[in-house]
């Protein structure tokens, strides 16, 4: 119970957040593709770097059992896949996953077409599953980390993402300006 | 704007600072703890039995490393699937991350213990041992003996586990069994989540 | 057609988003997620529908056998988005101006949206996760994952756009 209250605590802030963003409108995303509106990388990268941040900070200060959080499995080859044709998805639609939900709550009817859409494609996959399921489980790596793949050190690795995200944060920033 | 410059400001500095972090890490005590040690062993938790091991590589557990601790010959001639060789001499110089869950395994199971000791020395709790070694995974995972008492159910799982390792269980009489051959992808780890 | 109160500024909703996912982190131990959510709602309609049908697949099967796919962390997560996302348009009054109908999207746009989430679907179920269960969350934790997801989601989005311009005027 307490669990899913936490869960639902969580979602309404992350609702919440995506809303002012505005990333519940489809031509804000779509625009992301046509290097018009850039606020999809601007959100996910000052995101992932805020957690990416908090997680090793936080650590490194004894404040967070680093072990215990979860690391998606890696799957090369159907990842790659699927990253593709969700990309694909994505440009079509001009909404993911959960800004699906988002543009629904804020009252466009996208979002629900979207959701629909979403819900037969898990079902589409789930229903030929047993054909593909060789496929879904090949190329396996576990839970790898870049840190583990180049033999750097965490530290170094976070270094180097944040050096990474914020020149691209700043670049984009600048060609804004200029435009 | 000014704001959203200072927070880019704040992140790399946060993030350069990360490499040289290595003195805030919560401090990996070299030396022996004995008390933990002894509490380990008392309630068990310093040992996994041989079954459990295979039902753990099976099922492709996050972060498991399974070590062989003999010699470089020994492994070659038959190892435990996705066990990675580290000679008990050269165990002070491998690297192990916080978040793995380290195995070790030798022919009988002494070593591997005592290689228990020296890494926790090392300040690397997260280790068990396979007692009774390789001995065990023979006789409890690749040719298990069937219990006559045992439930269907209990007999299929026994079976199963033995299969997929590429052994064969004994029922009642001596069987010799074939060496496994690599494991392959484990079934059905679950995860949950997007 | 100009929302009432402009969007916020992306960089600082981003830490704030950050913030979440880190607090998510802490309390959970697992990362933030959408495309699980559907997969579990799936997963209940089929075991309910047909429970034979859902037991031949694994799919299926993983999201029925820890507990009821109704009630799941993700799904009651995923019911937090509506409702929080909801209750932060009508704050900042962006609820109104679309509900209206003065921007009804096209018949076009609808199947295309119906498409697109069929495509993402089929993505997110092969990589184990979204944008944000896998690329945001993972991306957080380094994971290869997540970074391999990212680049191919970002290459097909820019070499499709030019094909589809006709939809985003």
């Amino acid at each position: 119970m307490n669990d899913l209250l936490i869960a639902g605590g969580i979602g309404v802030a992350f609702g919440w957040a995506l809303e002012c963003a505005g990333l519940g409108h489809p031509p804000k995303l779509a625009g992301q593709f046509y290097l018009r509106d850039f606020t999809v990388l601007k959100v996910m990268l000052s995101a992932m770097l805020t957690a990416m941040l908090g997680v090793f900070w936080g650590g490194r200060l004894g404040l967070l059992d680093r072990g215990a959080l979860y690391v998606p499995e890696t799957y090369l080859l159907p990842q790659l896949v699927g990253g593709l044709v969700f990309g694909l998805g994505f440009v079509l639609s001009g909404l993911c996953p959960g800004t699906s939900c988002v543009a629904l709550a804020s009252g466009r009817i996208e979002g629900a077409a979207t959701m629909l859409g979403l819900f037969a494609g898990v079902l589409l996959v789930g229903l030929a599953f047993p054909a593909i399921e060789a496929f879904y489980r090949s190329t396996p790596h576990g839970p790898l980390t870049l840190q583990r793949l180049t033999g750097l050190p965490y530290g170094v690795v976070v270094a180097l993402v944040t050096v990474l995200a914020v020149s691209m944060l700043a670049w984009i920033a600048k060609w804004e300006a200029r435009r | 704007m000014k704001f959203v410059r200072q927070l880019g400001i704040s992140a790399l500095a946060l993030g350069l600072g990360a490499p040289f972090a290595g003195s805030l890490q919560r401090t990996q005590q070299r030396g022996l703890d004995l008390d933990s040690i002894a509490r380990a062993i008392n309630e068990g938790s310093d040992h996994v039995s041989a079954r459990q091991l295979a039902r753990w590589i099976r099922d492709r557990r996050s972060g498991l490393r399974v070590i062989d601790v003999r010699s470089p010959a020994e492994f070659h001639d038959y190892a435990i699937p996705t066990a990675e060789n580290v000679p008990i001499d050269q165990l002070a110089k491998a690297h192990f991350a916080p978040d793995q869950t380290i195995v070790l395994y030798s022919q009988e199971g002494a070593h591997a213990g005592q290689a228990w000791v020296i890494l926790r020395s090392l300040g690397v709790t997260q280790a068990v041992f396979v007692p009774g070694g390789l001995a065990d995974w023979r006789e409890e995972v690749l040719n298990p003996r069937l219990p006559a008492n045992a439930s269907p159910a209990e007999r299929a799982q026994i079976e199963d586990l033995s299969h997929y390792f590429g052994g064969t269980p004994r029922i009642g009489g001596e069987q010799g069994g074939d060496v496994a051959s690599a494991a392959q992808i484990g079934r059905g780890s679950r995860r949950r989540g997007c | 057609m100009r929302p009432l109160r402009p969007y916020a500024e992306p960089h600082i909703t981003g830490v704030c988003l950050g913030l979440v996912l880190l607090a998510c982190f802490a309390l959970s131990g697992q990362g933030l997620g959408a495309s699980g959510a559907f997969a579990s709602v799936a997963s209940g309609v089929v075991g309910a529908v047909s429970p034979e049908t859902a037991g031949h697949s694994a799919y299926f099967q993983s999201y029925l056998q820890d507990g009821s796919p109704w009630t799941a962390w993700i799904v009651v997560e995923i019911i937090g988005v509506l409702i929080g996302a909801a209750a932060s348009a009508a704050l900042a009054g962006r609820t109104r101006l679309t509900y209206v109908g003065a921007v009804r999207p096209s018949g076009g746009k609808l199947c295309a949206g119906v498409a697109g989430g069929i495509l993402m679907g089929i993505g997110a179920a092969l990589a184990r996760g979204c944008t944000s269960g896998l690329a945001l969350s993972g991306g957080a934790m380094l994971s290869v994952a997540a970074w391999i997801f990212m680049l191919a989601l970002f290459f097909a989005g820019f070499l499709a756009a030019p094909l589809v311009r006709r939809l985003w005027p």
